[in-house]
């Protein structure tokens, strides 16, 4: 069915189509509005759901995981400084291997108080066990929000769904919502080893001494990798029922594209309308968006990236004293092609704390790399010059 | 059971999951400070000057047990009746639920529960053979007097009244505790065994130490009865009557008329009787007080009612000298006061005026400036011994000889004479079979208003819209206040149990280390020391403030 909706109303459908049975969160602006939504369907009786309200986002991913513990059908949603408040809880999710799924409306941490679009806030979280993507449509939006809920009860990890703070969370596009029953048919129930048996009392989450602690943490490692095949085969099965399918990376024009722009979310979009003016120029322009990034389809970007000329990697945020986080792992991962299939990279910072990234900035950053201009590693994107160095 | 170690990794489960309990987990020892039960002294209780034990009472009357909670407020206290009348009630004053849908009536309730239990029969300990003897048939002499009874020890009480009840017959009108009510409370008291002896007094009939060789025991409760003289100029200092001798005069059917408008010297509750006796029997009383209505010692309720009824006032005026003409009163003088800085008393201290004396025309002037202790019967010796007033055991020639009421305490109200005579009746009681006299009441902490989590109290419990009703106005009979089983049942269950744990199980549902053990609905509850990590949070969460926390050891 063919429909317009905003970022955050794409998520609220998705949550109900998937009949989630617990809801546990805390509002907080730009994620609001998902919030709101949820609420409504389960007061109008809209959706069959349980909702706590809690009284911060550490308690609400606390009511997460004990109502996933049951073998619950669980989410929540939040952004920013409550994504922070969140990340002790974030690591028990995961370590207690939970099929949570999370949407975190990226957005700026304080100080300065920033509403706007930034990926520090979910990048922060990199290293908790939580799978990571970003979208960069709403149809994007809805259909990974449903995948996250497949590919998180089959590999036992808790699914981060990302969304541009307004870019994409307050902006409407058209998009189709499929039936109820295609949705029904696509999500398998969840089949939880751990869960809560009142029948056999047990003990979860208890102390774990050195001699076994190491196995539990090499199995979250395991089942990313896992994880990553996961992803690809749901991606394919809902291809295979929408006609709709996005991959781990999603590559534009990259045929023969000797100078590529490594982008997420939403300024990806923008960068495809700039890889078209520039091959109108004659320049071989490619685009590779990264969308899921834990885990890292490291194998997939050595083989997008191989033999590419020049690679400008953008970047959301930043990992103050270094690169930003995705262009230090970009690198990181070409390290080991043979020297001479190595492409040359660069990482941009921009759009932080919200500032827009437009067509002519990207085209910009691309021409400068083509010409050997960006000579060091890590360009802050036009901020003020220098003065003195304080 | 045999744990199976697994030998490859996916053997092994998928995050830390194990089928025993975190009971092998001793998290106990990691606490230096732990949790108990330990319940306290509710601030009602620990205003109340008579020493009841309110907050069970309370309880027992919220279960309906009527019978119960009456025999347990008679059980130290045969004036209830009389108390639930007359009492200053600052139990209710400082009630936790002020400021929770209004303090509970507790001076109704004691009215109510007092009538009730009218014809309560105490049981009685078997004779102890021991003799006791009272002087004073007031509110002290009658409860210690009740109470050693009931202990098996024979009481004789002297009283040179012609019946007993003292300040309670003399001193209190009749519209405010009906003299019917004194009978039977007094019936009440001779139920028990105590043997009263009116008309008889000490130092006129028999001698103190008659007394003393008589009696194992001897306790002074002799009451305050002698009026202090006023200290104006002496002219017409024998027209003045005294408060006391009006009241006692007006109480015993002895018509006494003194028409016109009369002064009525002084702020305490005898001034506050006097005027409002004078008022009923068709005189225009003035009070005439030195200082402002708030340093008055009366009970402001019962100033509030004289002014209900008319009765009025001049603040910051004091008798200089009483006008006679042709051997009548015809005015009072006075001079005009302001306040100043406060006295030993903590009240603010009268200062003359520099400005002309002011007349104020009146028929007659009643002094009721305070009483004082009329004690020439007693020996000398026994008046200036060193230990004499403070309720305590006598050494030397006055082993045996106690003192209670306000001889002791000069409190100057019923509750505190009733306090007195408990407190006196429990060292006497000691004394006659030789134990040793308690150094200190085993007294728990009082709990006060903020120690209470407020926060906890359940918005569900009951609020009673019969304490929301205006109070019955007090009209020249004895205020109508018929209180019916519902209401009092109904405003009972509003108690909070302010430091007593009524099993509300709040710990329980906080409890992170589920360490509350709960084995039925009625057993008290216990902490299972083994696995409570001493957080506190139990402490902290209890709504009656009946845990605490102590260092471990």
């Amino acid at each position: 069915m063919k429909t317009v909706l905003k970022g955050n109303g794409a998520v609220a459908k998705a949550v109900q189509m998937a009949r989630t049975q617990v809801i546990c969160a805390y509002p907080i602006t730009p994620q609001t509005s998902i919030v709101e939504e949820l609420a409504e369907m389960v007061a109008s009786g809209h959706l069959d759901s349980r909702f706590i309200k809690v009284e911060s986002e550490h308690s609400s991913m606390a009511g997460c995981i004990g109502a996933a513990s049951t073998g619950a059908r669980t989410f929540t949603a939040t952004s920013s400084q409550g994504l922070a408040l969140m990340h002790e809880m974030l690591h028990w999710a995961a370590g207690a291997r939970l099929p949570i799924v999370m949407v975190n409306v990226n957005r700026g941490l304080g100080p300065g108080w920033s509403l706007w679009a930034d990926q520090s806030d979910s990048l922060a979280q990199r290293d908790t066990g939580w799978m990571q993507v970003y979208c960069q449509s709403c149809q994007e939006v809805f259909d990974t929000v449903i995948q996250a809920f497949e590919v998180s009860q089959r590999v036992l990890l808790p699914s981060m769904v990302m969304l541009d703070g307004f870019f994409l969370s307050h902006t409407y596009e058209d998009m189709d919502l499929p039936e109820p029953s295609l949705i029904d048919s696509f999500l398998h129930p969840i089949c939880l080893p751990h869960k809560i048996d009142l029948q056999k009392p047990a003990t979860l989450g208890s102390m774990v001494s050195p001699d076994r602690y190491m196995e539990f943490r090499k199995k979250i490692d395991l089942a990313h990798q896992q994880a990553l095949d996961v992803w690809t085969a749901v991606d394919v099965e809902w291809n295979a029922l929408t006609g709709r399918s996005y991959g781990l990376l999603e590559e534009y024009r990259m045929q023969g594209a000797e100078l590529v722009l490594v982008a997420t979310a939403t300024p990806a979009s923008t960068a495809r309308a700039v890889v078209d003016g520039l091959r109108d120029q004659g320049i071989p322009a490619g685009l590779l968006r990264l969308r899921v990034f834990r885990p890292f389809p490291a194998a997939a970007l050595r083989h997008a990236l191989r033999n590419r000329k020049k690679v400008v990697v953008l970047d959301r945020s930043c990992s103050y004293g270094h690169h930003g986080a995705f262009h230090q792992e970009i690198k990181s991962a070409l390290y080991e092609l043979p020297a001479a299939e190595q492409p040359d990279v660069k990482g941009i910072i921009a759009g932080i704390g919200g500032r827009d990234i437009t067509a002519e900035d990207l085209e910009e950053m691309l021409l400068l790399a083509w010409q050997d201009k960006l000579s060091e590693a890590v360009t802050w994107w036009k901020t003020l010059p220098e003065t003195i160095n304080r | 059971m045999v744990v199976l170690e697994p030998t490859v990794l996916e053997e092994v489960p998928v995050t830390s999951y194990s089928d025993h309990p975190t009971l092998s987990m001793r998290t106990g020892t990691w606490k230096y400070l732990q949790p108990r039960y330990e319940d306290k002294l509710p601030p009602c209780a620990h205003a109340c000057p008579a020493g009841n034990d309110i907050s069970k009472i309370l309880a027992l009357l919220a279960c309906g047990d009527l019978k119960g909670a009456g025999k347990w407020l008679r059980a130290g206290n045969p004036l209830a009746a009389t108390l639930g009348r007359v009492c200053p009630h600052s139990c209710q004053q400082s009630c936790n639920r002020d400021s929770l849908g209004g303090a509970l009536a507790i001076h109704r309730l004691e009215r109510f529960l007092g009538d009730q239990s009218l014809q309560y029969s105490p049981q009685l300990q078997p004779p102890t053979g021991q003799k006791v003897a009272v002087i004073g048939a007031g509110p002290a002499g009658i409860t210690s007097a009740y109470l050693l009874a009931q202990a098996g020890h024979e009481v004789h009480i002297f009283d040179d009244k012609p019946k007993p009840g003292g300040f309670l017959r003399t001193g209190i009108p009749a519209f405010r505790l009906p003299k019917e009510i004194l009978d039977q409370e007094i019936a009440l008291v001779e139920s028990v065994g105590v043997q009263f002896h009116q008309n008889i007094r000490v130092g006129r009939d028999l001698t103190f130490e008659d007394l003393k060789s008589r009696f194992a025991v001897v306790i002074v409760a002799a009451g305050l009865h002698a009026s202090r003289p006023l200290k104006i100029s002496d002219n017409g200092q024998a027209h003045v009557y005294h408060g006391i001798d009006v009241l006692e005069r007006m109480q015993t059917q002895e018509s006494l008329s003194i028409p016109g408008v009369v002064a009525v010297l002084g702020g305490g509750n005898t001034a506050i009787d006097v005027a409002r006796s004078l008022l009923r029997a068709g005189s225009t009383p003035v009070i005439v007080y030195r200082r402002t209505e708030a340093e008055m010692p009366a009970i402001p309720s019962e100033i509030e009612e004289a002014k209900a009824e008319g009765v009025a006032f001049h603040f910051l005026a004091a008798p200089s000298r009483i006008v006679v003409e042709g051997g009548k009163i015809v005015a009072l003088e006075c001079q005009r006061m302001r306040l100043g800085e406060p006295d030993a008393s903590g009240r603010r201290a009268p200062v003359p005026l520099p400005a002309p004396e002011f007349r104020l025309p009146v028929s007659a002037v009643v002094a009721a400036i305070g009483e004082t202790a009329d004690l020439e019967f007693l020996p000398e010796d026994l008046r200036n011994h060193g230990g004499f007033a403070t309720q305590s055991v006598l050494d030397g020639d006055f082993r045996g000889v106690f003192v209670a009421g306000d001889v002791a305490t000069n409190s100057g109200t019923v509750a505190a004479a009733v306090g007195s005579g408990r407190q006196v009746a429990a060292t006497v009681d000691r004394y006659l079979r030789g134990e040793q006299p308690l150094t200190e009441n085993p007294v728990l902490p009082s709990l006060w208003p903020r120690a209470l989590n407020h926060a906890q109290v359940a918005d569900a419990q009951l609020l009673n819209p019969a304490y929301f009703l205006p109070e019955v106005s007090c009209p020249l009979p004895e205020p109508s206040q018929a209180s019916s089983t519902e209401w009092a049942v109904n405003e009972a269950r509003r108690c909070l149990g302010c430091g007593t744990c009524n099993g509300c199980l709040n710990c329980y549902h906080w409890c992170p280390d589920v360490a509350i053990q709960v084995s039925s609905a009625s057993a008290a509850l216990k902490i299972d020391l083994e696995h409570c990590k001493g957080c506190g949070i139990c402490v902290e969460e209890c709504p009656r403030g009946a845990m605490a926390m102590a260092e471990v050891g």
